[in-house]
């Protein structure tokens, strides 16, 4: 295993960046009393960034009081800057009681803080780290001459987009909001949904450059305890640079890591949040991500819609079963194709296997090689059209159309079989209501083939008891991944491959909320019962 | 170091599939077998589909299938042969028919199926039937149109003919060489034969005209023993068989009126239970058969009207597939002595111990034997009409 040799960093550790080194070797975290001396180290550990902006002013009894305001341009809220800081402290002041109450002789910090600063948030500050995470998150720092404090004033406002519909996981019935990538309008969006004190949130500050905001929800009562823990130890564990996505936290604290399979599942949509939060799941939001984590994450929930609740429990289970059906599709077609035409010829009926040996005449590669070629050309398609502009996408469906359906029939290359278990398994890919779900049957599907065509159905079978071998073992924070189907749990199966009516669900999973499990009371009551025999 | 063997392990066995790997366009694959004996040497001939034939896009108006024939000391050499010929192995997982020459049935089928029960790519459910007065290459060398492959046109004809004429007895392998083994029961076969000119069969011309001159045509029953062809039942012979056997699903029947004329009975369900005893130390078989059945076809005056009437024709009705199934038993007992109807496994089931004596000398206690029909027939439904319209033309 040398190529996979692991090296060492622990030099490379002790090069790493933090805070402190942004300062001057020697000097302390702490603020100086001298204005000027804190500005200029400002100036030095910042590089002199344009858009740092360092105003200097004088205010109070006699304008004896020098300060210096300092903002991120862009990132601040200049008009309340303005209006409640600078024309504060520089022109409504004057000639007020306050006035005569800034002089040198008193603690001008907390005066500030207590009577002069018309805003929400304010914070005292003493050090350098908590300095910069503020400034360079949009907040303003006063400092003033004399005071080794500052005022840290959260007017943070910047342009970001708004809540805009869900697009990555559609519902025709069911709410449109979707996250947006500011932390606390997805914090928002979620406690408006639920009004409960007990949906409790915790913050971290996870990314040693990016400083990224990370909020931790869930129910306390709810959520099982154990599982929160777990999730704060593995969130504490991260020690990093930078987190972007909640894709990278994902793959930082997941279970299986080499596993094909997410044990972690995400959305964009603050309904399944809430529903998550209220089956006693823990949610981890990511400031500039509209998508959320939540764990942990079953099998069987990747499969679910967070319409199938919205709607009539009859179809929302037969809708349901034909995703776990496409998903089999998605991953088995072209292996089984591949298997039956080239091994287990017996398994076709007669008029079948006539009129498919009839197209393959004069093919002239292997059912295997030709499934590859079709595959990976559908691959390369769907590729292209996701990251082309979109207005050149419609060229890619043409030209994609007539390559894999037409062209490569009409050439003698494909046979017309294949074209149609192709076309299948990637319409079949679509249908899973969570993206990478999708893309681990997609993964799959191509070793599936390879163990087709060497073994054919034998080769299938053994694949897929590897599968559920592997399936049974993983686990996500605790909770088994296959759970309600393994371990079984007869409870559970009211919204697993089908789906029960609301009324007849009393209960919570079992093994994610291990207290708390009552959802509400009997059948008696929750059963919509008209009142029969009575005119209205 | 672990985990890299892991890796090679899981990918050697990789590197040895596909030894077994067919695509579809290498197979030939045949639908139909005959066998035959020609010269004391096995003569097998295949009939193997032309898959571009059958599609409509690539269809050039040549024959669907081809045959290829090889003689060998034993039916496999004969059959691995065809490879010289055959630019595709054979492929006879889909057979569907077995057509043994009438000559080999003559000498006995036994060694020519052993093959054919063992051979690893065959399923046993394929028809068997014996060739009459013909070869079997003679049956599978006449072209069929509707079904394009003829051995697809044998298979279907004989599964429809047995669901609803019942004179005909699809026999699959299995079950031919279970009453091959079994000592109470005799083996049939269905005959298959070639009707008009054979010749012309094989060319194009025979699909294109309406009435073609060579046709594949189903007969009667072939009687064995043992493993050995000793006659032909006649057509009412064989439906009476297949009463007896349990065999009839559907089927239509002539019965004469109480007066003059005819009429039919549509059989919708035929039941028989056979029951074998031992009467004074004397093999005893009883048959039941219950038929439930519906006047199909009124060509003389009856009243149907009137319930006397229906059981009348339900008296008539019995005694006459009484008389048949009497002849049909007195030909086996009299003529081929061969208890092909299993009344020696109806004695064994209900007597082993008697069985155990009388098995030695089966075949003379069968030719005398007492067997006791019973026919009991019920008239559920009259068609859409009431009276036949014949009575309003024969009252003007």
């Amino acid at each position: 295993m040398g190529f996979f040799k692991k090296k060492s960093y622990s030099k490379l550790h002790a090069n790493s960046i933090s805070t402190s080194q942004m300062m001057k070797p020697g000097s302390t975290n702490e603020l100086k009393i001298n204005l000027q001396e804190n500005i200029k180290r400002i100036k030095d550990s910042l590089g002199k960034s344009s858009d740092i902006i360092i105003r200097e002013i004088r205010f109070g009894k006699e304008e004896s009081i020098k300060a210096g305001i300092i903002y991120t341009d862009g990132l601040t809220d200049t008009t309340s800057l303005q209006n409640f800081i600078l024309e504060t402290l520089m022109i409504d002041i004057n000639g007020t009681e306050l006035q005569k109450k800034l002089s040198p002789d008193q603690n001008l910090i907390s005066v500030l803080k207590d009577f002069a600063m018309t805003v929400g948030e304010i914070k005292e500050l003493t050090n350098f780290e908590e300095l910069f995470t503020g400034l360079l998150s949009g907040d303003t720092i006063i400092l003033i001459d004399g005071y080794a404090q500052g005022l840290i004033i959260s007017n943070k406002h910047w342009v970001e987009r708004g809540v805009t519909e869900a697009s990555a996981q559609v519902v025709v019935r069911g709410p449109r909001e979707g996250f947006s990538e500011n932390l606390r309008v997805n914090t928002a969006l979620v406690r408006r949904r639920l009004k409960d004190p007990n949906l409790w949130m915790e913050s971290k500050v996870i990314g040693k450059r990016t400083k990224t905001n990370v909020a931790m929800m869930y129910i306390k009562g709810i959520a099982n305890d154990k599982i929160v823990k777990e999730v704060r130890l593995r969130l504490d564990k991260i020690d990093i640079d930078g987190i972007l996505e909640s894709g990278n936290i994902e793959e930082l604290i997941q279970d299986a890591p080499y596993s094909p399979f997410p044990t972690i599942f995400n959305t964009e949509r603050s309904d399944v949040v809430a529903a998550a939060l209220l089956e006693g799941r823990v949610a981890i939001l990511v400031d500039g991500t509209p998508f959320v984590l939540i764990v942990p994450a079953l099998f069987v929930q990747f499969f679910q819609s967070s319409e199938d609740y919205y709607q009539r429990a009859d179809i929302a289970s037969l809708i349901r079963l034909l995703r776990f059906f496409a998903f089999a599709i998605a991953m088995l077609a072209p292996a089984l194709f591949i298997a039956i035409t080239t091994f287990n010829h017996t398994m076709l009926p007669t008029g079948l296997l006539i009129s498919l040996a009839a197209q393959r005449e004069g093919a002239p590669f292997p059912a295997f090689v030709e499934a590859i070629i079709m595959e990976v050309t559908f691959e390369i398609l769907r590729e292209a059209g996701l990251r082309m502009p979109r207005n050149i996408g419609s060229a890619i469906s043409i030209v994609g159309a007539f390559v894999i359906g037409t062209a490569a029939v009409e050439a003698g290359i494909i046979s017309a079989a294949m074209v149609i278990v192709v076309s299948i398994t990637a319409i079949s890919s679509f249908v899973s209501p969570t993206y990478n779900l999708a893309i681990s049957g997609r993964m799959l599907r191509f070793g599936f083939m390879a163990l087709a065509a060497s073994f054919g159905l034998l080769g299938i079978t053994i694949g897929l008891i590897a599968l559920l071998l592997h399936l049974c073992s993983l686990r996500s924070f605790g909770v088994p991944y296959m759970s309600s189907i393994a371990p079984f749990n007869l409870s559970d199966q009211k919204d697993t491959f089908i789906l029960l009516p609301i009324w007849k669900m009393f209960t919570r999973p079992r093994l994610i909320s291990q207290q708390n499990i009552v959802r509400q009371q009997d059948s008696a009551s929750a059963k919509p019962e008209p009142p029969i025999n009575k005119r209205v | 170091m672990k985990k890299c063997m892991l890796v090679l392990l899981i990918l050697i066995p990789l590197l040895t599939g596909c030894w077994d790997k067919r695509e579809l366009n290498e197979l030939g694959i045949t639908l139909a077998i005959g066998i035959d004996k020609v010269e004391g040497e096995y003569q097998v001939t295949t009939q193997v589909v032309v898959p571009s034939e059958i599609s409509m896009k690539t269809s050039t108006g040549r024959s669907p299938v081809i045959l290829f024939q090889e003689k060998g000391e034993t039916v496999y050499e004969a059959f691995r042969k065809i490879t010289k010929t055959s630019p595709r192995k054979i492929y006879p997982g889909h057979l569907r028919m077995l057509v043994l020459g009438e000559d080999l049935a003559e000498e006995g089928i036994a060694e020519s199926l052993e093959l054919m029960s063992r051979y690893r790519e065959l399923r046993s459910d394929f028809f068997v039937a014996i060739a009459k007065d013909r070869t079997a290459e003679e049956v599978l060398n006449v072209r069929t149109t509707i079904e394009s492959i003829p051995a697809n046109k044998m298979f279907n004809s004989l599964q429809t003919s047995e669901a609803s004429w019942a004179a005909t007895n699809g026999i699959k392998l299995d079950e031919l060489i279970a009453s091959m083994t079994s000592d109470g029961k005799e083996a049939v076969l269905t005959g298959i034969l070639v009707t008009g000119d054979q010749e012309k069969g094989s060319s194009k011309k025979n699909v294109e005209s309406i009435n073609p001159s060579a046709r594949i045509v189903y007969d009667e029953l072939a009687v064995f023993k043992k493993d050995k062809l000793v006659g032909w039942l006649t057509e009412r012979e064989s439906r009476g068989y297949n009463g007896i056997v349990n065999e009839v699903q559907n089927s239509v029947t002539a019965i004469s009126c109480p007066e003059e004329g005819k009429a039919t009975i549509e059989i919708i369900q035929a039941d028989t239970k056979m029951k074998g005893k031992i009467n004074k130390g004397k093999p005893e078989v009883d048959v039941n058969i219950k038929v439930k059945g519906n006047v199909g076809e009124v060509e003389c005056q009856i009243n149907l009207n009137d319930l006397d009437t229906i059981v009348e024709l339900e008296k008539i009705t019995e005694k006459q597939m009484e008389e048949t199934v009497n002849l049909t038993i007195e030909t086996l007992q009299k003529q081929y002595k061969s208890d092909i109807f299993g009344f020696g496994e109806a004695i064994h089931r209900s007597n082993p111990k008697e069985w155990k004596k009388l098995k030695e000398h089966w075949d003379e206690e069968f030719a005398g034997m007492t067997v006791n029909v019973k026919v009991d027939v019920k008239l559920v439904h009259t068609g859409t009409e009431g009276n036949s319209f014949l009575e309003k033309i024969e009252v003007k």
